[in-house]
């Protein structure tokens, strides 16, 4: 831990630079996570008579547009990395460094938060601009609850990918495996349906999935539709969840690594 | 110190038959094979020492080297490395090895070099005095120069693996396990890596454990070889040795000059236009002695086998064996 703390400020640099060299791909990147404006256009033509389970037009855009901020922020992309590294061998140069590869991997993805802000500003400015109605402001103590419920919720995302980036030890490759993961996680998360808005059986089973800390929660908080004397519990779920997904997710990646064949040489 | 007792791995391969119905099939029910990479090998080396580990395609060399460094876990057996156990792979053992795969790179494929050594710094901890220090002498060892600026991807293979070489030793590693370091690099590169490599043995006493295919880098920088093939140990003494047991004879060659006609005594005979005697390391003065006096103003030289010959004789007799 100490070994990883010195490293940061290297790591950081190292991890811009090769972002840099990537620029215009991870543009696109963060321009393809646009689904969150489909669902605000296609949710507007819903509640176009009225609101719709207690939400109108103006909170739903506020709704996506906070989801559209949040996947940002949380996005997390390791176990395609991971699933070639472990195929062909590359993970040996990680395993060989005397510092858990997870640091490294970890400010990889943070480093791209802020060229995701850049992209972001104006899209959101142009989004208030358009949609004023929608009521968005910069409450700090709502704003802080956010940006630290997005962390929580950005670290979830990162071990579940830990997890199914590890199942390459068994499969070879577990993408197939994560993309289902994913829709799940976009049906139950909140990121094409608001909670609110899920039938009485879905929102039954989503309180038993973890789906909700990833997303759902951060954008209800960031969004105004939860209530402040509910975030320390909902933080607390994320909490939960966090710990219960680390613990599975290092367990597999010790027992991964003990398949490890570091094939290629 | 490095010490392998009765080392083994298995590998589980999946099997399927060639063509469609053998992919079809495969989907259904798979059928795997053990492989037996290495199979009960032990050996120990001391600090400080150069050793060739020795094999053809196959033999267990690199599965060996990469449980020696921690990457594979072994089936059975007991490795130890400086006191340490790779497979746990304690920070304290990362520090004091480094594993150079001729195949693999660690360097960051489309930053300079000089972003993998920052990156190194930070993650071994050197102290910046040190990194300068060793960044300096490894630019001058290896000749980096401007190199060290331009992307990786940019490198040829042989620069690339100068920058590889100083990346995988900025730490100071006290064991150096290198895995055909010279493949693919033409020989001005070839000879400039292994130079490298016995002045860096010489001034810190590092043990390198080496695998080539070259035998130019075994006889340049190996007083000792170990020699597995089929995942056993066949092989554990001097290279000098070796040549003796697989290869006992010496070729005592005479050019006689020109207008010289008169033939040879045995044990002499005429191969083309030289005369050859074919003798045990003890009889090559008696040939020498006998060959000048037989035609004092003759072209004379003794051939030691070559080691390409020397180890493809050895691989097919345990092959066979």
């Amino acid at each position: 831990m100490t070994r990883a703390l010195r490293a940061m400020p290297t790591l950081f640099r190292v991890a811009t630079a090769q972002l840099s060299a990537y620029r215009a791909e991870v543009l696109i990147w963060i321009l393809t996570a646009t689904m969150p404006l489909v669902m605000m256009a296609l949710w507007d033509a819903v509640a176009d008579g009225g609101p719709v389970g207690g939400l109108g037009q103006g909170d739903l855009a506020r709704y996506f547009t906070v989801t559209l901020v949040a996947r940002q922020l949380m996005s997390a992309w390791l176990s395609w990395e991971l699933n070639p590294l472990i195929r062909t061998g590359g993970l040996s140069a990680h395993l060989l460094r005397p510092m858990s590869p997870f640091w490294y991997w970890l400010v990889q993805h943070v480093s791209h938060v802020p060229l995701r802000a850049v992209v972001l500003v104006p899209l959101i400015a142009a989004l208030i601009a358009w949609r004023p109605e929608m009521g968005l402001t910069l409450d700090p103590a709502r704003t802080s609850v956010f940006v630290l419920s997005c962390a929580l919720g950005f670290l979830l995302n990162f071990v579940a990918h830990i997890f199914f980036g590890a199942l390459a030890f068994w499969t070879g490759q577990s993408q197939g495996l994560f993309m289902g993961w994913f829709g799940l996680w976009s049906l139950f998360g909140g990121y094409l349906i608001p909670a609110r808005l899920m039938p009485p059986w879905m929102a039954a089973l989503n309180e038993a999935l973890p789906f909700r800390a990833m997303l759902s929660i951060p954008v209800e908080i960031g969004a105004s539709l939860m209530a402040p004397e509910a975030w320390l519990g909902a933080l607390a779920s994320q909490v939960a969840w966090l710990v219960a997904f680390a613990g599975v997710a290092a367990w597999t990646w010790r027992r991964g690594l003990r398949r490890y064949e570091a094939f290629g040489a | 110190m490095i010490a392998v007792k009765d080392l083994r791995k298995t590998y589980r391969v999946p099997q399927r038959d060639p063509g469609l119905v053998g992919a079809l099939r495969s989907m259904w029910r798979r059928e795997h094979k053990e492989v037996r990479a290495v199979e009960g090998v032990t050996f120990e080396i001391a600090a400080g020492e150069r050793v060739g580990f020795l094999g053809p395609n196959g033999a267990g060399k690199t599965t060996t080297l990469k449980m020696l460094a921690g990457l594979l876990r072994p089936t059975s057996g007991e490795v130890s490395v400086n006191g340490f156990e790779p497979q746990r792979r304690d920070a304290a053992f990362l520090e004091q090895i480094t594993l150079v795969m001729g195949q693999k790179q660690q360097l960051l494929w489309d930053l300079p070099p000089r972003d993998t050594f920052a990156l190194n710094r930070a993650l071994y901890q050197i102290p910046d005095a040190q990194f300068r220090e060793t960044l300096g002498e490894l630019t001058t060892m290896l000749s980096l120069g401007e190199l060290v600026d331009r992307p990786t991807r940019n490198l040829s293979l042989g620069e690339r693996m100068k920058c590889e070489l100083a990346a995988a030793l900025l730490h100071r590693p006290k064991v150096l396990f290198l895995d055909e370091p010279t493949i693919g690099l033409d020989v001005v590169m070839q000879l400039q890596v292994r130079h490298f490599i016995a002045q860096w043995n010489e001034r810190f006493g590092s043990t390198v454990l080496l695998t080539s295919h070259y035998m130019d880098d075994v006889q340049a920088l190996c007083p000792r070889v170990i020699v597995i093939a089929a995942g056993a140990l066949r092989f554990d003494g001097r290279l000098t040795d070796l040549v003796a047991q697989v290869k006992p004879r010496r070729r005592v060659v005479v050019r006689p000059p020109a207008g010289f006609t008169a033939a040879f005594p045995p044990p002499f005979a005429l191969e083309g236009e030289a005369w050859v005697a074919d003798v045990a390391p003890a009889d090559v003065g008696a040939a020498v002695q006998q060959g000048f006096a037989h035609c004092p103003g003759m072209d004379l030289r003794v051939e030691e086998p070559p080691l390409e010959q020397v180890f493809a004789d050895f691989f097919v007799q345990h092959r066979t064996a």
